[in-house]
């Protein structure tokens, strides 16, 4: 296919979701109708909801604004690429604040009730069999935020313009939820409501040639391999007597490895060691140097995040 | 001058870690994989501790 053919249009009006089917190969459209308009959204495995998109996993990965070029991943232990971001033409976008909520309005604003974005998401979930406890951590698309010198996470005005989009091609099967963002007295969306604009494609063959590829790891575990792959269907928990824990590569077990270190590579040593942390214990010190070396020298990724290049 | 012995204590996942470093051609053994390490971060960070220590 050399043109993208559109499947379906909608448009969400002020204070709803809605929840698409979005086939893999299918690309989603999120556009602004008149402008300054945040997006929240989940998205969820459609053939099985217990794998949905996470935020923290797609921060280390791609940073606090994925754009254009990067990934949404799903939660440990899946941790599969679930959609692409084919476009973006503002590259503004959040994975650090959480959805809004009825409770932040009635604590900070004194609202009874009052649109907010856990509530859209679990309303238009709702149309799948979902409650409001599978609403999952929010990808904020347009809405522009930072850290601030303390370590708080701020928000503050958008300039989008009537047009912009994001276009998510789907490298899965997933129900994709959107909704425009409730917060109307805030400055995530200019402190106004506005419709949002999704239109559902099929992608081209282009399109579909310019997802970079992902690796495929045992360690991304499904269903078939859990110990116990049931889905919890009661809310009390109660302690299953048979449980033996099995706890992978346990018991730790310590090894020493002396080295010796001739006067020169003492003082090479003395010179770069981390005092400041392990003080004199100089075993500490020499093992941060080697797994430190370790990390410059061979890690492909930012450390605590995976390495997404495809060998 | 005598060598100073510091005895590193490393876990098996670490040492897993080691020992596939060394399979791919890295150093020889294990005590020569800690020798370079040394040498090649030292050189990395000779100016760090002037410069405030953050690395």
């Amino acid at each position: 296919m050399t043109s993208r053919q559109v499947i379906s249009e909608f448009v969400m009006e002020p204070g709803t979701g809605k929840a698409i089917e979005l086939l893999k190969g299918q690309i989603l459209r999120i556009e602004q109708v008149e402008g300054g308009q945040c997006a929240d959204f989940n998205c969820f495995n459609l053939h099985d909801y217990k794998e949905f998109m996470h935020c923290g996993r797609t921060r280390t990965v791609h940073g606090f604004h994925p754009t254009t070029g990067t990934f949404m991943w799903s939660a440990p232990p899946r941790e599969r690429a679930m959609l692409y971001i084919l476009e973006d033409t503002v590259g503004r976008n959040d994975v650090l604040f959480p959805r809004c909520s009825a409770y932040v309005y009635e604590a900070a604003y004194g609202f009874a009730v009052h649109t907010n974005c856990h509530d859209i998401q679990a309303e238009a979930q709702r149309e799948y069999g979902l409650t409001p406890d599978d609403v999952h951590d929010s990808f904020n698309l347009f809405m522009c935020t930072g850290v601030d010198e303390d370590g708080h996470a701020f928000m503050t005005r958008q300039t989008t313009r009537k047009g912009d989009y994001v276009d998510l091609l789907a490298l899965m099967d997933v129900l994709a939820v959107p909704n425009v963002c409730g917060a109307d007295v805030m400055k995530t969306s200019n402190f106004a409501l506005k419709p949002l604009k999704l239109t559902v494609f099929a992608a081209t063959d282009a399109d579909l040639a310019s997802v970079p590829r992902t690796p495929t790891l045992a360690s991304q575990r499904t269903p078939k391999d859990f110990k116990n792959p049931a889905i919890k269907s009661d809310r009390p928990l109660r302690r299953d007597p048979a449980y033996k824990p099995e706890f992978p590569n346990t018991p730790i077990v310590v090894t020493e490895l002396p080295i010796a270190l001739t006067p020169e590579e003492l003082a090479m040593f003395k010179a770069v060691k981390r005092t400041d942390i392990y003080g004199d214990d100089d075993a500490a010190a020499l093992r941060d140097l080697l797994f430190s070396w370790w990390e410059e020298r061979f890690l492909q990724a930012h450390a605590g995040a995976p390495s997404i290049e495809s060998k | 001058m005598t060598d100073t012995i510091v005895k590193l204590r490393l876990n098996q996942q670490q040492l897993e870690l080691m020992d596939r470093t060394i399979a791919q051609g890295v150093a020889a053994d294990r005590i020569a994989l800690v020798r370079l390490a040394l040498r090649e971060y030292a050189a990395a960070h000779k100016g760090d501790a002037a410069k405030g220590g953050a690395r």
